[in-house]
């Protein structure tokens, strides 16, 4: 079983399109996440994050976040794919 | 579906953590002991993450997104499938706080664990009755969720800081994903029926 790089090129594409739909489309029309707007209507807010993350809610510091939520995106991908390359190297 | 902090009591957030930690490890033995392979495991992990940065509108100001358990599980088989949801939700939750770190054991209960075998035995079961790759993982990817959903319903229910009985949680979280699920059997469906490179 033979994967092709197309592949690689669709995970790249999902997350070069994902601000479209996490950031200007969010912006534009208002939309959270279900769960946090429960946690809005019972109170259940901010305050209660235990660990907000290395780059919280899919932001970089000090870039736009369109820009930021991309760059996160490849950030997470490219982690997830260590393995893969650690794999690949070894062989 | 992504279950933050402050919504499971300890004894919920705990046992959940202990129950999911045990299945993903006993996943991960099994699935290189049967010779999973290494970048099918990564690339499938990073395509369930990538997928699940695309939140889309739905009326009302909420969004849905994919979550892709029972695919990963018809892809990779159950423990690959299982393993590979894991690390995408461990990175997501260490990395970008999505899902709490308290309610890791219990999102990945729920997506790792519930979804991706529910689906795989969905999958497996129609496609032993009727031999149809798209129809098989059409009603996997949309049952495995809402399944997965009713579990995150019973979790919060079953937890007095959340503020809303069983009675509630279990049939909102059911009905909304049996509906949002639509779409998720559309996806995986269509890949399954497009992709075949594991088993």
């Amino acid at each position: 079983m033979k994967m092709g790089m197309r592949v690689y090129w669709l995970i790249l594409a999902l997350v070069l399109v994902s601000p479209l739909f996490g950031v200007v489309g969010a912006g534009i029309v208002g939309y959270h996440e279900p769960l946090d707007l429960v946690a809005g209507m019972i109170g259940l807010g901010g305050g209660n994050q235990v660990w907000r993350g290395l780059l919280p809610d899919y932001t970089f510091p000090g870039v736009p976040d369109v820009v930021g939520y991309a760059l996160s995106g490849l950030i997470g991908v490219a982690v997830l794919l260590i393995p893969s390359i650690l794999r690949g190297r070894r062989k | 579906m992504h279950i933050p902090d402050g919504f499971l009591s300890p004894l919920v957030a705990l046992s959940l953590y202990v129950v999911s930690l045990t299945v993903v490890a006993y996943s991960g033995r099994r699935y290189f002991r049967e010779g999973g392979d290494v970048h099918y495991l990564s690339v499938m992990a990073a395509g369930i993450f990538a997928a699940q940065m695309l939140n889309w509108p739905i009326p009302g100001g909420t969004s849905a997104h994919l979550v892709g358990g029972a695919l990963a599980g018809i892809l990779l088989g159950p423990f690959g499938g299982c393993l590979a949801m894991f690390m995408s939700l461990l990175v997501q939750c260490v990395l970008m706080g999505d899902g709490g770190i308290t309610a890791l054991g219990a999102n990945a209960f729920n997506m790792a664990i519930v979804d991706v075998f529910a689906g795989y035995a969905i999958y497996r079961g129609v496609m032993r009755l009727t031999g149809r790759r798209f129809l098989a993982g059409f009603l996997a990817g949309w049952l495995a969720v809402a399944v997965a959903a009713v579990t995150c319903g019973v979790e919060l229910g079953l937890s007095p800081q959340f503020g809303y009985p069983l009675g509630i949680t279990v049939p909102v979280m059911g009905a909304w994903h049996l509906a949002l699920g639509l779409v998720e059997g559309l996806a995986t469906g269509l890949i399954v029926d497009h992709v075949r490179w594991a088993g």
